[in-house]
């Protein structure tokens, strides 16, 4: 029995001359929240849809639960739940319907499925509004519902892409706390997002896609120890002589150095007090300044050096 | 049966608009049924005679009696104004007089000063007492010429003119077909724009909802089989079509007054045959995808343009022959086509009908076939390749 969920080998997918997949390959093992992280276009979601077998793919090979993936595997796609970004519930069905619909397409039997819807409307929290229709539910609620129709059938493999666009603090929290508790509960999970302090927060394991390629993979800290930047300082100063501009630059550690609009932004790679030399510099010179602080590299700053532009183009 | 339950559902709530459809629909045929059931009937007419006696012997009795038994007798008083008022305000339709010496003429073979009257002129009453009174004083003429009394004459001319021929009402210029009247068989015609209107509103705009591209990607993930999850929504729409045309059908065995019998049979395969057309020609608009008010403007155009070019609101013989070159590209003028043909309102033929069934049906195959065609495109790879193209190109 082997503990490999997922398994992409040399996948290419070509439109034409354009290459959305470019000999991707990626492993995800049992029990694992794995992030799939690009910016849109990058490929995320033609990973997805070859994964689930919606899109037939030039090159390559899919093995899902160690067995190859077809339009036809309805053994693998049983164990497969799918939330998508859009909602896709009926207009017409209650709350309670809508997420009985849907896993009545995987689950025949009637008691086991009202069990499973029932434990699905606990999960996302809408009990009380198991008669509603989705017209009636706020963003958040009906999210939630998505959320539900995609789990009620207790899949062992999770297929989430960007499920929380366009969702407000509080049920952003609920869906990312919701999501470690399935995971916790045995379900691996592929989380495709473009917002990185989500993926950063929940996900084992990342995968950079740009370009219909594997960037890079790792923890969060492995991908952050990819990078040369390991600590950015801040300082809030209006102006700075040159000499003293210098003296920061030269010292240890310190790569590059930017004054803009009253702020002073120091890069550090590698190195325990960064901070407390820039800071006796200032003093030294006998400068005044303001706020100071310092902040960790994010997978942001991963992605911008690695693909050399910013992971969010785009604010939803 | 996962997705017909929930096909059905969807199907729950877009019913009350059908309904209201099928209520005016159905109305309106039921108050023209009504309508055209006494205009085929026959019910000989009893006009309001008063008569005076001015003979007074048994054969004017008699004659008086002979009146009686088709005419409602009424008596007045015996002066001219009580007359031309009574006649003037419909409260008698004809005043006779019976001639003093009538007996004695009629026993002599003479016709001529038998009778005097009052009557409004140009009145059909006066047509209608002219004629009984002639048809009675030429028989009775005519059996004392064959040698017999004035009572057996009499009494022969009564008992030849009670002789009643049954009338039955034979529209020649409306179709001639006893068990299907051209006044039901414009029920069926009608039929074509609730059919197009419901079937369209219904089936269409479930099928929409239940192909909706974001609860299609959930579908197709799933492990149901697409046959299955295809057939459970063709059963879906066939039970609806069918439940449809069935209470159309039963409605049309009350407005008929009977069990359907002879070619109203035909009528019957007719509109079923149509109902199927309309069915595959919403899955075919329902392949596209239309948002609802869209859908509700191809059902309007759909519905009332057929109705208006094919014959149903107009009939097809008053309209003109470049209208009708389009129409025969239409399901609709052949649905009318082989309905008049049935009523007899066109020549009947049951080649020719059974064309018409043929070029429906035909209809119905093209449809499907188109149908496949713009789901197999849309659903291909290759189109979700290409809207995957089009977001990767906009980056």
């Amino acid at each position: 029995m082997t503990d490999t969920v997922v398994k992409i080998n040399d996948l290419v997918k070509r439109y034409g001359d354009l290459i959305a997949l470019d000999h991707f390959d990626l492993e995800i093992k049992q029990g694992e929240i794995f992030g799939l992280l690009g910016p849109n276009g990058s490929g995320k979601t033609t990973t997805i849809n070859c994964l689930l077998s919606l899109l037939a793919f030039d090159k390559g090979n899919i093995e899902i639960f160690g067995k190859k993936m077809t339009p036809v595997s309805y053994d693998i796609k049983k164990e497969i739940g799918v939330i998508m970004q859009n909602v896709a519930v009926f207009d017409e069905l209650t709350v309670y319907e809508n997420i009985d619909y849907f896993c009545g397409l995987y689950i025949k039997d009637k008691a086991e499925r009202k069990k499973c819807v029932e434990e699905a409307i606990k999960f996302v929290g809408l009990e009380e509004f198991k008669k509603f229709y989705p017209k009636k539910l706020s963003g958040g609620l009906l999210r939630r519902l998505n959320i539900a129709c995609g789990i009620a059938h207790k899949p062992k493999l999770i297929i989430l892409d960007e499920p929380t666009v366009a969702v407000d603090p509080q049920s952003r929290n609920r869906i990312l706390e919701g999501i470690q508790d399935l995971n916790r509960k045995g379900a691996t999970i592929i989380y495709t997002s473009h917002y990185m302090e989500e993926v950063e927060q929940i996900c084992t394991r990342i995968a950079i896609m740009d370009k219909g390629k594997k960037a890079a993979e790792g923890t969060k800290d492995e991908l952050k120890r990819m990078i040369k930047n390991t600590e950015t300082i801040t300082i809030e100063i209006l102006d700075i002589p040159d000499k003293v501009m210098g003296e920061i630059s030269g010292l240890k550690h310190v790569y590059k150095t930017d004054l803009t609009d009253g702020k002073l932004t120091v890069y550090c790679s590698g190195g325990k007090h960064n901070f407390m030399r820039v800071l006796d510099v200032l003093q030294k010179n006998e400068l005044s300044f303001g706020r100071v602080y310092t902040e960790q590299p994010t997978l942001n700053d991963v992605f911008l050096e690695i693909t050399g532009k910013a992971l969010r183009d785009k604010e939803d | 049966m996962q997705v017909f339950k929930a096909m059905f559902k969807v199907t729950k709530k877009r019913l009350p608009s059908v309904l209201a459809y099928m209520l005016v629909f159905l109305f309106i045929s039921f108050v023209h049924a009504r309508s055209a059931t006494k205009d085929n009937k026959f019910e000989a007419n009893r006009l309001k005679i008063c008569v005076f006696d001015e003979d007074d012997t048994p054969e004017s009795h008699a004659l008086i009696d002979f009146i009686g038994k088709s005419n409602n007798l009424k008596t007045i008083e015996n002066d001219r104004d009580v007359i031309i008022d009574s006649l003037y305000y419909g409260r008698v339709d004809y005043a006779l007089i019976i001639n003093k010496g009538y007996a004695k003429k009629l026993s002599a073979g003479e016709t001529d000063d038998l009778f005097g009257s009052y009557h409004m002129d140009e009145n059909y009453s006066v047509v209608y007492m002219g004629q009984l009174l002639d048809e009675y004083t030429t028989s009775v003429k005519a059996y004392i010429t064959m040698g017999k009394t004035i009572d057996e004459a009499i009494s022969s001319a009564e008992e030849a003119l009670s002789q009643h021929t049954e009338v039955s009402m034979l529209r020649l210029d409306k179709g001639g077909d006893s068990h299907y009247s051209v006044d039901f068989a414009q029920y069926f015609e009608f039929m074509v724009y609730i059919l197009i209107s419901a079937v369209m509103i219904v089936v269409c705009q479930v099928l929409v909802t239940m192909n909706r591209k974001d609860i299609r990607f959930r579908t197709n993930c799933s492990c149901i089989k697409e046959s299955k999850y295809t057939f459970q929504l063709f059963f879906g729409s066939c039970l609806f079509v069918l439940a449809m045309w069935l209470v159309l059908m039963i409605f049309g065995i009350i407005l008929n007054k009977e069990m359907y019998a002879g070619r109203a049979w035909y009528a019957v395969l007719n509109s079923l045959i149509f109902a199927a057309v309309t069915a595959t020609i919403a899955v075919f608009v329902a392949s596209f995808e239309p948002k609802e008010n869209v859908l509700n403007l191809i059902t309007q155009v759909l519905g009332l343009g057929m109705c208006f070019i094919c014959g149903v609101f107009v009939p097809i013989s008053v309209l003109g022959e470049g209208v009708l070159a389009v129409a025969r590209f239409m399901p609709a003028y052949w649905y009318v086509k082989a309905n008049n043909m049935i009523a007899e309102t066109e020549p009947y033929s049951l080649s020719g009908v059974l064309q018409c069934y043929a070029i429906q049906t035909l209809f119905a195959v093209a449809m499907i076939v188109l149908s496949v065609l713009v789901r197999k495109v849309k659903y291909s790879s290759a189109a979700i390749g290409t809207s995957v193209k089009k977001i990767a190109v906009h980056q």
